[in-house]
């Protein structure tokens, strides 16, 4: 796998991105496979999760991703978060990339919320000093008031689901990778999450946003990428993807009042 | 190092992980080994009296927290990323924090309890030596031999998931093999079987030099030392390239 480099802050670039998976039900290989030289027979094939993807995304662009289940969406986010090798093409993002896969993943849950800020700023390579200066804002975003010093293993989901949002949404991010996850809380703080998200594509920061959410996706991207099967079927303005996401679901586009 | 907040942060968290909820939290990391070294002490210091050394419960537990701190060190960083795998497949980090972490804790318990050990066996010996000035040198070579050995052992855990049964099997045998409650030329006259003993175990030398130092009083000789830099460096590389070649995959296979 080729890792592209020296891309200007927010730039994403995929080049012929193919990726399989291996869908056996233990992963992992065993000593022996290893000794005697070659896999278990048998087990359904890899699954080809992306094929051949190109994709050029400018500093500032807001992109959705939309595509039925197992279309290749966290696939194709967790390639660009650096997370999953490709199998071959090339793959790169400029910038500080804060992926927002699952909030609070990293989370100790023996530690404070205030101790996870900590651990979890550490996690995206911000050092101590760094996040002091966030702690505050973080705070304050995650409306948690005094559970901050509390443990998070006492938390309700949805205050979890906070902190770890708060925490994401205060990195600085260039480029922004958000699978699914904005479902946050209640309506007040989905709408503030929103809101903190628009203010950082003003910043000037690359979106990208993974949702089965067609309103959600119109209300926040200029452009509409849509997969199947691993394949990009789709990429251009919201407004031309989304009657042609709804036409490949076989769904009518809703009905809207005049 | 660009990541030394992040490893901090990441030993704090093995801390209070391991333990939580326990009464005695964290001091369980010197209570276990406190424990064993009491239940081999009591095997072979008291019942089987193995070998004739002067002082011999000092020249037992002085081998006996070498060996432990490797033992516990590999044994605990073997499963480290699968134990932390909702962290490897979601977030992008420098994946060799967590085993290193692992053995930092475990490191810091063997220094305290060689800080226990240590200040007695030099009053009880009269071992005070300026050889002693080779001890940081010794431990240095010590932790990175337990941490190549232990990026190894975790990195080929988490792909093959008999790595860590098999170490933990391969571990009492290498105990008695090892020259903690013996020295190898007390054991036998044979120059092949004392020639394994000595220097194809590479545990060995580590114990023979800390325990030169801690309870003969004297430098480890040329050989010992040489050896102990040679193998601590080469085992420290080895870990770190085999861990950087295979970690591509781990969010795959965690």
């Amino acid at each position: 796998m080729t890792q592209i480099e020296g891309l200007r802050p927010g730039e994403i670039v995929l080049e012929h991105a193919s990726r399989s998976f291996s869908v056996r039900a233990d992963r992992g290989r065993t000593l022996k496979e290893l000794l005697i030289g070659k896999r278990r027979a048998g087990g359904p094939p890899p699954v080809q999760a992306l094929r051949d993807v190109s994709l050029h995304i400018e500093p500032g662009e807001t992109v959705g991703m939309v595509g039925r289940n197992g279309a290749g969406k966290s696939s194709t986010l967790r390639v660009l978060a650096g997370i999953v090798p490709l199998d071959s093409g090339r793959v790169g993002c400029g910038g500080q990339v804060v992926s927002q896969l699952e909030l609070g993943a990293g989370f100790g849950r023996d530690f404070s919320g205030r101790e996870n800020i900590f651990l979890n700023g550490a996690l995206h390579g911000l050092n101590k000093e760094q996040i002091e200066a966030r702690l505050d804002a973080i705070v304050e975003f995650s409306e948690l008031g005094d559970f901050i010093d509390a443990p998070v293993a006492t938390y309700s989901s949805g205050m979890f689901l906070r902190l770890g949002f708060s925490i994401a949404a205060h990195l600085d991010a260039d480029v922004l990778l958000i699978d699914e996850v904005l479902a946050v809380g209640d309506e007040a703080f989905q709408r503030k999450c929103e809101a903190r998200i628009a203010e950082q594509i003003a910043g000037g920061a690359t979106l990208v946003l993974v949702s089965h959410d067609a309103a959600l996706i119109e209300r926040t991207c200029e452009r509409l990428v849509v997969l199947d099967g691993g394949e990009k079927v789709f990429d251009g303005p919201v407004a031309e993807g989304m009657p042609f996401y709804h036409r490949l679901m076989g769904t009518a586009e809703p009905v809207r009042s005049p | 190092m660009a990541h030394r907040y992040l490893f901090e942060q990441m030993v704090r968290r093995e801390l209070r992980q391991k333990y939580r909820g326990s009464a005695l939290g964290v001091l369980w990391y010197v209570i276990n080994p406190l424990v064993l070294m009491g239940a081999y002490y009591l095997m072979f210091g008291v019942i089987f009296k193995a070998a004739s050394e002067p002082d011999y419960p000092l020249f037992l537990l002085v081998g006996l927290v070498v060996w432990v701190f490797f033992s516990q060190a590999v044994l605990s960083a073997a499963p480290s990323l699968l134990d932390h795998g909702a962290l490897v497949r979601k977030a992008r980090f420098p994946r060799e924090t967590i085993p290193a972490s692992v053995v930092t804790v475990h490191c810091v318990t063997f220094l305290a309890l060689l800080a226990l050990l240590a200040p007695v066996t030099l009053a009880i010996r009269g071992t005070l030596d300026v050889a002693l000035v080779l001890l940081p040198l010794i431990l240095a070579c010590l932790f990175a031999f337990v941490l190549g050995f232990a990026l190894a052992v975790s990195i080929l855990h988490a792909y093959f998931r008999d790595v860590a049964p098999i170490l933990s099997a391969a571990l009492l045998p290498w105990f008695f093999l090892s020259p903690i409650f013996f020295r190898p030329e007390s054991i036998t006259e044979q120059p092949a079987a004392r020639f394994v003993l000595e220097w194809v175990n590479p545990v060995a030398p580590f114990i023979g030099a800390v325990r030169d130092v801690v309870y003969g009083g004297t430098a480890p000789g040329l050989a010992e030392l040489a050896y102990v830099v040679v193998v601590a460096a080469l085992v420290l590389l080895g870990g770190r390239a085999l861990f950087r070649r295979l970690q591509g995959e781990l969010a795959v296979v965690v």
